[in-house]
């Protein structure tokens, strides 16, 4: 599907229909008030419809909420990869191939813990690239070894298998996983170039600064908890704010590392006021919502720059991860208790 | 078909010097290259249109007016037939 002309009209004509579907500033602060259940009847109402209707007889509360949600993740980043074809559905894929490594990394702790396959079906976000098939194979297996087997066909499968040994030495999950994530993140950018201009310019930048974003938060948790840890064995190559060395150095140094992140030319000014936050506050929460918030009115001015483009898409993306995440955190504030305004300072509201 | 393409081609290149090339076969250019410029645009409006349509029905009449506004193009090309 990775050849032939791409269909940017017909996939941005829905993609901008469903994004005036999502769930406006109200609606928050309408579910802020409600308990699990009422949100529950709120989303019945709503585009979650028959996501809560097929899941209402198994679960109840808090885990419907958040399984209905999943869902209609899955169904929505889904049709996204249906619709669109060629340079498109290239772009669109090499963002959405996320839920591929979560679904993997969600599958082999299963396997590892040995949790039935059921409860982690209830888990998996079927939004990424590898199909329902397969998908549906790795639930079955019962060694990890098989489950890297049957992920043969896939851009996963390499490096998977290098990092099996390290595995099978120590017994620990992390290298498995790292090299889900390196795959993943290496990928985003391979074959992209450096566009100078047009929306494929901007999203190239996009994922950059998605890179960027991901380390910086490594970084900042790294020189917050002074955790004993290599740097470089968490950084991810491609961005354009850290380079190897210079993260190595900054993360023992907190301040030296905002004034960093300040300083660069391409963030500096966005995310000066979450900046000047973090010099003061003692949470790094504050700081990666303000991240998140600045990522999605990037995508929006983007999609607004280049109407035609991957760029709508791309915001429609991060609007929807948002709302699901929102709703999320409401339903689980709600459930442990917090206040109102407790619960609004989780949510990323523009 | 393809036997055959040679010879059109010949005959073409023989015929198709300024002496021969009337009026009418310039609006003939002209009004295909028209409906070609249409062609396009509607290809863009078009799956635009299927796709809002796709998601919300009432759309069906915007969306139809929208893909026939480069007709204009043809229609206007078309009056250059009756010039010549």
């Amino acid at each position: 599907m990775s050849i032939g002309a791409s269909n940017p009209e017909y996939v941005n004509a829905r993609v901008r229909a469903r994004r005036a579907a999502l769930f406006a500033d109200e609606d928050y602060r309408k579910l802020i008030r409600m308990g699990p259940s009422g949100i529950a009847r709120f989303m019945e109402e709503t585009e979650y419809e028959r996501e809560i209707n097929a899941l209402g007889a198994r679960f109840s509360g808090v885990d419907l909420i958040e399984y209905a949600l999943n869902r209609n993740l899955a169904k929505h980043f889904h049709d996204l990869l249906d619709w669109s074809e060629g340079r498109l559905y290239d772009l669109i894929a090499r963002y959405l191939r996320k839920f591929d490594v979560w679904n993997v990394k969600t599958i082999i702790r299963g396997i590892y813990t040995e949790t039935s396959s059921d409860e982690v079906q209830n888990d998996l976000i079927r939004a990424g690239e590898i199909d329902d098939s397969t998908i549906d194979r790795l639930l079955e297996v019962d060694t990890i070894e098989d489950a890297i087997e049957t992920l043969n066909a896939t851009m996963f499968y390499e490096p998977l298998l290098e990092a099996f040994d390290t595995y099978e030495q120590t017994g620990a999950l992390v290298p498995l996983e790292n090299a889900l994530d390196r795959a993943f993140y290496e990928n985003l950018l391979a074959d992209l170039g450096r566009p100078q201009e047009g929306p494929e310019a901007l999203y190239v930048e996009f994922l950059e600064a998605e890179i960027d974003f991901r380390n910086a938060r490594n970084a900042l948790r790294l020189a917050r908890t002074g955790a004993d840890l290599d740097p470089a064995a968490y950084y991810i190559d491609g961005g354009v704010l850290f380079t190897e060395s210079e993260l190595s150095r900054l993360v023992t140094d907190y301040d030296e590392l905002v004034s960093h992140i300040a300083d660069s030319r391409r963030y500096g000014d966005t995310l000066s006021s979450a900046l000047t936050q973090l010099r003061e506050a003692e949470s790094l929460i504050q700081f990666e919502h303000a991240l998140e918030a600045a990522l999605l009115e990037y995508a929006d001015t983007l999609s607004s720059s280049y109407p035609v483009s991957v760029s709508a898409v791309l915001s429609y993306i991060l609007a929807k991860e948002r709302e699901v995440e929102n709703i999320r955190a409401i339903a689980r504030g709600r459930e442990v208790g917090l206040s109102e305004s407790e619960i609004e300072d989780e949510l990323v509201i523009l | 078909m393809f036997e055959i393409t040679p010879e059109i081609a010949m005959a073409v290149l023989q015929g198709a010097t300024l002496e021969n090339f009337t009026d009418s076969g310039a609006a003939a250019i002209a009004v295909g290259l028209a409906a070609l410029a249409t062609g396009y645009a509607q290809r863009g409006i078009g799956s635009a249109a299927v796709g809002a349509m796709a998601e919300d029905d009432s759309t069906f009449g915007k969306g139809l007016i929208l893909t026939v506004i480069p007709e204009t193009l043809v229609i206007l090309a078309l009056v250059v037939v009756f010039l010549v």
